[in-house]
């Protein structure tokens, strides 16, 4: 009964429009309330408790860290100088702009750790490349919005971060290096697709009539943007930094590149680039502290055994309730966002995987693969949200290009489920 | 490293969409952007001289730990606070922006003074926790100062953000006050 009330007073407002953490902290706290109505204070004082509780853990440090270094190497001028040295190498044949945008968006992942934040960088350049090559608005968006989303695989990741938080067995450095074959998989999938309509609608005529980048020239040029994955990957594997150390050194990395050798950022850039990425942390941050107050009244209603019991006892088999999971999760992540997919379905289907002894991180690695899916799913795809607005189209304009990109990345979400090893071999190699 | 062959593309004003102008607040906002600007700062370099002072000294100041999680909180807090009073929380727009004027209306009213409500109550619950700890002595697990020179903040940011979901709710409601005496 107050299970119901639960969903219901969620379900509802969320789709009134009011902000997803309100919609769980309200919903939770009614939960609560109805739960305890003998109680002193109705056991309210399980509400700021929990709020405080799910923010307060060091982990966490990582999401704003990180969300800055995607800041600072959007204006980094890092983008523009790996694109040059990418053209450099493939040169100006067919479809090979779409190709550099991928892989560029892909070695970006390696210093970033969220989609948006790659899909500005990498929209900022690409996008008005592509254009005066003679590639339609809609299709560059469609490429760098699936593009960006190899970004949450391939470490550092944000979205990884969360589910280190909620999930006790799934170290963060575990998650980084499962993610690492399946997001290059993922956007070596992406290239085939992209690639492939290029050639057949014939875009991009009048790429081969353009200059190509001298190859030691522009290498010179992108060193320092080479150097960045290697110094926070390679430092966190080295065991120099834990994650949020990573994510601050490359702060300072980036900041001295962008400030010292590229001078694209200003001083005072240093007031717009740290304002809006403590924002977009808050917005990030205060869904996980709220969704803490949600998962409390889960857990202490007792609707979790019922509901895992349920779908395990409900004949489907191990695979028909992965299957069933996933479908479920692409229909939701077309109107959510990652990070509150992670928070409110994480903990419902904890005791599922438990029950079925899924590996944890392999699990992390399929939920992130869907999530990633979902940035570049219309009607609520982050990713196209943002290379739409740098390239002036509209989403509606992409759905006839982002179909067969959309595809190939699930084949690979795909591939991943019957082969766990090509996510779980990298992490045991490492000794995680 | 010359850059200069390199310049035009990333000045480029397309390039960088440039944030929305903010919609006029009684109580400026610059009071949150100016906190979260100097958090952020204090955030990356309290960390940063973390990883330098275990580099050179290999000690490490763990105390540390516990303000910067503290920081994260009210970096949460107060930024968050700027994306109520922007509008700019996660949320599902498929249905809240579609339909007809006075419907958007009045699913914005409703999302606002929903989120002033959340945090007016969280308001008034952390008051009874920071009285608690104030009550009971209770220190801090790391440092060992005063519980309640962290949790006091709680129920004043709280209550700001409340306040700024409700300047948000007086906003849209005059928006819509507005249509209707402008339609003949």
């Amino acid at each position: 009964m107050i299970a119901t009330l639960l969903f219901i007073a969620f379900l509802a407002m969320m789709l009134a429009g009011v902000p997803i953490g309100a919609s769980l902290g309200l919903a939770g706290a009614a939960a609560i309330a109805a739960a305890n109505l003998d109680a002193q204070w109705f056991g309210l004082l399980a509400v700021p408790q929990n709020f405080y509780a799910g923010l307060g853990k060091y982990p966490l440090l990582a999401i704003p860290m990180f969300v800055l270094v995607g800041s600072i190497f959007d204006r980094s001028g890092v983008a523009l100088r790996l694109v040059n040295f990418a053209v450099a190498i493939v040169g100006r044949g067919p479809g090979m702009l779409p190709l550099v945008a991928i892989a560029v968006a892909m070695f970006l992942g390696g210093i970033s750790g969220s989609g948006p934040a790659n899909a500005a960088a990498v929209g900022g350049v690409m996008i008005a490349a592509m254009s005066r090559a003679g590639y339609p608005a809609s299709f560059s968006a469609s490429v760098v919005g699936a593009a960006a989303a190899t970004d949450i695989l391939i470490p550092p990741s944000v979205a990884f971060i969360v589910y280190s938080v909620l999930v006790p067995g799934a170290s963060v450095p575990a998650l980084f290096a499962a993610g690492m074959v399946p997001g290059v998989l993922a956007g070596l999938a992406l290239i085939v697709p992209a690639v492939w309509m290029a050639r057949k609608h014939k875009m991009g005529a009048l790429e081969s009539s353009l200059p190509r980048p001298a190859f030691w020239k522009s290498l010179r040029e992108a060193v320092w943007g080479l150097a960045a994955p290697v110094l926070i990957l390679g430092g966190m594997r080295a065991g120099w930094f834990t994650p949020t150390e990573a994510a601050v050194v490359a702060v300072f990395y980036g900041l001295f590149v962008g400030m010292f050798i590229h001078r694209t950022i200003r001083f005072r850039d240093l007031f717009v680039i740290l304002r809006e990425s403590g924002e977009l942390s808050a917005v990030i941050l205060i869904v996980v502290s709220l969704a803490g107050i949600f998962a409390y009244s889960l857990s202490t209603l007792g609707i979790i055994d019922p509901v895992t019991r349920a779908i395990v006892n409900s004949g489907l088999g191990e695979y028909g309730v992965l299957a069933l999971l996933i479908l479920l999760l692409i229909t939701v992540g077309m109107f959510l966002d990652g990070v509150s997919i992670f928070l409110i379905f994480v903990p419902l289907l904890l005791p599922i995987v438990q029950y079925y002894k899924w590996d944890p991180v392999w699990f992390g690695v399929i939920l992130t693969l869907k999530v990633a899916l979902g940035q570049f799913t219309p009607p609520l795809a982050v990713n196209l949200m943002v290379s739409c607005r740098i390239a002036k189209v509209r989403m509606e304009e992409t759905v006839q290009w982002v179909g067969w990109m959309l595809f190939s990345m699930f084949l690979i979400m795909v591939l991943v489920i019957a082969f766990p090893e090509l996510a779980l071999w990298l992490p045991r190699q490492m000794g995680y | 490293m010359s850059s200069s062959s390199a310049k035009p593309p990333e000045l480029d004003p397309a390039a960088l969409p440039e944030p929305e102008a903010d919609e006029p607040t009684r109580v400026p906002l610059a009071i949150e952007d100016w906190l979260t600007v100097l958090i952020m700062a204090a955030l990356a370099l309290i960390t940063f001289a973390n990883v330098l002072v275990r580099y050179f000294t290999n000690s490490s100041f763990a105390w540390t730990e516990e303000f910067s999680v503290f920081l994260m909180i009210v970096l949460a807090l107060v930024a968050g606070s700027a994306a109520v009073a922007r509008d700019r929380h996660i949320r599902i727009e498929y249905f809240s922006d579609s339909g007809s004027m006075a419907r958007r209306r009045g699913l914005a009213c409703f999302g606002a003074l929903m989120v002033a409500l959340l945090f007016g109550v969280i308001a008034v619950l952390s008051v009874r926790v920071v009285w608690d700890d104030y009550r009971f002595g209770e220190t801090s697990p790391g440092i060992g100062v005063p519980q309640w020179w962290y949790s006091m903040w709680m129920p004043i940011i709280s209550a700001a953000i409340s306040l700024r979901a409700f300047g948000l709710f007086l906003r849209r409601l005059r928006g819509a006050v507005a249509e209707v005496e402008a339609q003949p």
